[in-house]
């Protein structure tokens, strides 16, 4: 066991973690933020992404104790105080998503594509998109989505 | 999750990292973990203890050195890519460090993890090769350097050492009239490559003097294939001296891999036509 | 009044699932909740001489490794394991006895008191197996092929029906002749989310069950009977399904395992499993195909013979419905069909989008496109040539059927008309491009279902059926539905789904929902209307007191009389009259057979696919697909458009990289993961356009509507099929088309 200290969406935690867990099953398992899903057990498909230290990480690809000391933002962190990010209400408005299950993660890395890359091409959008995968959609409406969060953001800063 | 229980350690040093690893002959060096943690989970490793090297300042750096560039091991490949300098002088680093896995590998997996791990699949073995770069690495006997073309020696196996670890990688200063490609054909689901092509040539004059090809999953580690370059070298950089190196791609004695989704006919075949359409870009035709 | 049936309206559920707040069956705790791992058999067939788990159960925090020598006593009758969707035969009992039947088959569960260490203790599970040889291939197996049992899921999967005419003979003499032989690959569903159930043990031994399910009462059917439980001790809830497509149509072993676990402990357990023991249950079976068909010079079609094998376990008679497609697209008057099963050691097959369609469809939308080349004759014009109104399977005519139009439009946006017919004639660098096209076809069922409407003190409505969302927009268009029906705006609806408590709904499948609980949400409100409309009409100085039922309608939270607006009773007031209490309605709503009885009813479609293949590589990209869909109805343009691009995007999927591999000679699926199981990531996706024929249907049900979630897939592969040969002059019958068959 070891002790880590992280800071998720804006709260610090001190926990007891064993060596093997992974970071996902201490969000899910330790703090409640089920919003983080697991759609694999083979790093492809994004369903867990979330941001460490602001950018977007697989978090069943880490273990708990390697984000000793670093910032993490889930979806349910997404949006502080109670207005919604950008992109979750572009998902909602341009219907970019189904089952809903693959969402948090394709938010989560769309908020990272835009943080290096406001406003992509649909090209850039698909590909820097590839490490999630959406099995409902077919995809389109999760560009549509991201394009207009970007437009809606021009020249916000992030 | 991972099955079989485990330490975790995060050294704050490469000699810490190193004593560590002397103490405990069972323990693995976890950087960004994106080769490990999968493998552990499938229990194709089960190591006693995790040295986590990915925070020690000293190993992530990326700076210019006699003309080159040398990175730190636990860059991160995001790190390599947005790298201006890299961008500029070895355009092939960029490309293959671009089709690396997706955007959340790229942020958090490493170079030296990378090469280390020495997947017969991974993208910075063929690169490294066709840049002669250089593997320095430290161990309980000091440090050292390892061409490329003598680190990696067979299927998930490098030269490193007992005790060892690679600690940065050093790319020579390409001279004047260098350049260098790298393509892919990637396995649609895993997006390792199926055939991954690295090519570094100089052509000077219109007359290719150097060439480097190598290949990644192709074989069962990446190697240099000496009868590509040797078929350019000395060549005029045209159409049909690419289209007749290309053609000696992955032939002689090498064992090709072979799976359900490529055959050892289709990868050789793919190895052809990647060869011809990175040198294609290189010789900027 | 429609003042949203038939708009582009964002998802009810929309938020909750943008913010990570919907919650999934893996994700609802309970007090001391403890957690289950599968241990998976590694053989495929044979017997367990030995299962040591005494390793395992020495680690502190281990609670108890169940397996069939120490499992707690079940229902001994095959009845009993029967649920909604079981094949004839005898259902697979997870842990029965010593016995394995198929490769990843469950053999013990361990449970324990973190994730982890259930996870590890299953690794120091030892087993001891005498092996037995297997069969896995239905390639080498044809010669078993046999009829398959009948039971009562044949009643909606029918074999085919007998020959009609004489197509030897026919056949024989037909100037134009193309034969061939089809087949594809074994398919896994792979929802994202995996299955899981959250077992919650209460105080008094009741059990409340988070499944991931398409039917929360297909699941607490099952459980009441194998372990002969009451349903008033058994509830499952299941509120949002991470996708589905078919695997969550039947209990699937972690729900059995689970219960178990936690009746044994008297504790509340979770088992989910992993991606790879997502391979270890149903999958779309592997099938062979025959085709033959003849046609006249001018292109008329008057001999077809489809017969189809398809795999199915040795323990139950999985079946769909494949070479009854060909007729009933193509009206021929001498047809002969069959359709028979393989029993191999495999588990049973399990519906998957666009069960049987997706398989008999390509295979003859492909012969037709084979057709059209023997004859010369330009695939659209073969395909109106031989257009009928009536379909020939059961000889009755369609309800409706705007495949016409669907044709006209489709072919016009995709720019039919500008292609060159000879294979090989446009490129474009080192790619060839092919145009190609086919014929989609799904039925349009629908089932009894019931429904509850409550419009309470606050005037505000609530609306429940126990059906289910798998994210194909059910929370929304029953909310549209419920809300144009009273007159309300959708903000004052609530509709709740996915819990046995629920009124009865059938399992969420076949693209029957929309009609289905769509129908008994219309008739329920409309009851529940007649009985606000006799409230109001008590009101003292009633302006609707000598109104008749006829007279009124429902709008803007008011009755009023259509011929007089300001004649109005707010259903405010009606509510207030019911003496401080809530107006209530539970209603069934049957499908009418006797106006149903006489017709065929069937969604269709027509798709218009571009490929390019790359001639260096033999890689294939769908560059361009337009979809023109004549599906009733559509209740709401935004999710339906989804539901068809998911759809096309599966078609995609399945004619170019989806594939089951097995190895024979250890009966195994080899690609278990998403790092080897190719789904279409975002990169591989680009143009993909949808029409929605206008189609007016007042047979079908009440709504009109005809369901979309299988309509998107059935035309894709054989479209994709017929480009692929347009590029390359190749005629690939196998599918997935991958790169080998290529080049």
């Amino acid at each position: 066991m070891s002790t880590i200290t992280v800071t998720v969406n804006g709260k610090s935690y001190t926990k007891e973690v064993e060596g093997r867990t992974l970071l996902v099953h201490f969000l899910r398992d330790t703090l409640g933020l089920t919003g983080t899903h697991v759609g694999c057990d083979t790093s492809s498909c994004g369903a867990c992404t979330i941001h460490l230290d602001g950018r977007a990480v697989k978090s069943c690809s880490m273990l708990a104790a390697q984000a000793d000391g670093s910032i993490l933002t889930t979806i349910e962190g997404l949006a502080p105080g109670g207005e919604l990010h950008p992109l979750q209400v572009a998902f909602n408005d341009e219907h970019g998503l189904q089952c809903g299950f693959c969402t948090p993660g394709m938010i989560m890395t769309a908020a990272d594509l835009l943080s290096q890359n406001p406003n992509p091409t649909e090209r850039e959008i698909r590909e820097g998109l590839e490490g999630n995968i959406c099995r409902c959609t077919g995809y389109h409406n999760i560009v549509r989505a991201i394009q207009l969060a970007a437009e809606r953001t021009a020249g916000v800063p992030a | 999750m991972i099955p079989q229980k485990v330490d975790y350690k995060r050294a704050g040093s490469v000699a810490e990292a190193l004593s560590l690893l002397s103490a405990n002959p069972d323990a693995k060096i976890l950087a960004g973990g994106h080769s490990l943690i999968p493998a552990m989970k499938l229990r194709l490793n089960s190591p006693s203890l995790l040295i986590d090297i990915a925070r020690i300042s000293e190993l992530r750096f990326i700076h210019e050195q006699d003309g080159g560039v040398k990175i730190g091991a636990a860059s991160t490949h995001h790190d390599i890519v947005s790298n201006a300098t890299i961008r500029e002088l070895y355009p092939a680093m960029a490309e293959a460090g671009e089709l690396i896995g997706d955007t959340q590998v790229r942020n958090v997996g490493t170079i030296g993890g990378s090469i280390a791990h020495a997947d017969p699949s991974a993208d910075w073995p063929a690169v490294l090769l066709a840049l002669g770069a250089t593997i320095n690495v430290e161990g309980p006997a000091g440090a050292h350097d390892i061409p490329a073309s003598e680190f990696f020696t067979g299927f998930f196996s490098t030269a490193l050492e007992e005790g060892e670890i690679v600690t940065a990688i050093t790319l020579p200063a390409p001279s004047a009239a260098h350049q260098s490609a790298y393509k892919k054909f990637m396995q649609p689901a895993s997006r390792f490559a199926i055939v991954g092509c690295a090519v570094a040539i100089v052509a000077d004059g219109g007359t290719i003097t150097d060439a480097k090809v190598a290949f990644t999953g192709v074989s069962d580690a990446a190697f240099l294939d000496e009868a590509v370059a040797a078929a350019l070298i000395g060549q005029p950089a045209i159409p049909e001296t690419i289209e007749a190196a290309a053609n000696a791609a992955a032939e002689g004695d090498i064992h090709i891999n072979e799976d359900h989704f490529a055959s050892q006919a289709y990868r050789k075949h793919l190895a052809k036509v990647y060869a011809k359409r990175a040198l294609v870009e290189a010789c900027g035709l | 009044m429609s003042n949203y049936i038939g708009k582009p309206l964002s998802r009810v559920d929309g938020v909750a699932k943008v913010t990570g707040k919907a919650k999934y069956a893996a994700e609802f705790d309970a007090p001391d909740l403890t957690y289950g791992y599968v241990v998976s058999s590694t053989i495929t067939k044979g017997r367990i001489t030995h299962i040591e788990t005494s390793e395992a159960l020495s680690l502190p925090g281990v609670l108890s490794v169940i397996t069939h020598e120490n499992r707690p006593k079940i229902a001994w009758l095959d009845m009993s394991y029967k649920d909604q969707d079981a094949p004839p035969g005898s259902p697979f009992r997870p842990l029965r006895d010593n016995k394995i039947s198929y490769s990843g088959q469950p053999i013990a569960l361990v449970v324990a008191e973190t994730f982890e260490l259930a996870r590890y203790a299953a690794s120091l599970i030892r087993v001891d197996y005498r092996e037995a040889p297997h069969e896995t291939n239905l390639d080498t197996n044809l010669h078993r092929a046999r009829k398959p049992k009948s039971g009562l899921a044949s009643l909606l999967k029918p074999p085919p029906p007998k020959p009609r005419g004489n197509f030897d003979e026919v056949y024989a003499a037909s100037p134009a002749k193309v034969e061939g032989r089809y087949s594809h690959s074994p398919e896994h569903h792979n929802p994202m989310e995996m299955f899981a159930s959250t077992v919650v043990y209460e105080k008094d031994g009741k059990l409340t069950i988070y499944d991931k399910t398409q039917g929360a009462q297909n699941s607490q059917l099952y459980v009441t009977q194998a372990f002969n439980m009451s349903f008033s001790d058994v509830r499952v809830i299941s509120p949002f399904v991470g996708g589905a497509f078919g695997s969550g149509l039947r209990p699937q072993y972690q729900l059995f395992l689970a219960v178990m676990a936690a009746r044994e402990l008297k504790r509340s357990v979770r088992v989910t499993l992993t991606r790879q023991q997502m391979f270890t249950f149903g999958h779309r079976p592997a099938t062979i195909q025959n085709i033959a068909l003849g046609a006249d010079s001018n292109g008329k079609i008057n001999a077809i013979y489809h017969d189809a094998v398809g795999e199915t376990s040795q323990f139950e008679d999985y079946t769909e419905i494949v070479p009854t497609w060909s007729p009933m697209i193509y009206p021929a008057e001498n047809v002969t069909l069959d359709y028979k099963i393989v029993p191999l050691d495999v588990f049973t097959p399990l519906d998957m989008r666009a069960p049987g369609g997706v398989t008999g469809v390509p295979a003859i939308e492909t012969a037709i496109d084979e057709m059209a080349y023997e004859l010369g004759i330009d695939p659209l014009e073969l395909r109106l040539i031989n257009y009928s109104d009536r379909n020939m399977a059961e000889d009755k005519p369609f309800s409706s059927k705007e495949l016409r139009e669907c044709f006209r439009q489709g072919a016009e946006r995709f720019g039919w008309a500008k292609r060159n017919p000879k294979p090989g004639s446009m490129r474009d660098g080192h790619n060839l491009i092919g145009w190609g096209m086919s014929t989609g076809m799904w039925e349009a069922n629908q089932m009894p279902a019931r429904a509850e409407a409550v419009l309470t003190v606050n005037g505000k409505l609530r609306v429940t059926s126990a059906t289910a969302d798998i994210g194909t927009g059910t929370y929304t268009i029953m909310t549209q539905i419920a809300a144009d029906t009273l007159g309300m705006p959708m903000e004052d609806v609530l509709f709740k789904l996915g819990d046995s408590d629920m009124p009865l709904a059938p399992i969420e499948g076949g693209s029957w929902t929309a009609a289905t609980v769509g129908s008994a949400v219309k008739v329920v409100c409309e009851e529940l209307g007649r009985k606000l409309f006799k409230l109001a009409q008590k009101i003292p100085g009633s302006p609707l007191a000598k109104a008749k039922w006829d007279d009124v309608e429902f709008v803007d939270k008011h009755i009023r009389l259509k011929q007089n607006p300001a004649a109005a009773v707010s259903l405010q007031q009606a509510v207030d009259q019911n003496g401080g209490a809530a107006v209530w309605q539970k209603s069934t709503s049957l499908p009418a057979m006797m106006k149903q009885k006489n017709y065929s009813r069937a969604a269709h479609s027509a798709v218009f696919v571009e490929v390019m293949v790359d001639e260096d590589l033999g890689t294939i990209r769908v560059t361009r697909a337009v979809s023109a869909i004549a599906g009733g109805k559509i209740l709401n343009p935004k999710t339906a458009r989804s539901q068809i691009i998911g759809g096309m995007v599966w078609g995609i999927s399945k004619a170019l990289e989806e594939e089951s591999v097995m190895d024979h000679t250890i009966g195994r699926f080899m690609n278990h993961s998403l790092a080897e199981y190719h789904v279409p990531v975002n990169a591989d996706i680009h143009d993909l356009d949808v029409i929605f024929v206008e189609e007016h249907d007042d047979i079908v049900n009440p709504l009109g509507v005809k369901g979309l979630g299988e309509i998107g897939i059935v035309g894709m592969p054989a479209a994709i099929a017929n480009a692929v040969f347009h590029a390359t002059g190749k005629r690939i019958r196998e599918l997935p088309i991958t790169l080998d068959k290529i080049l």
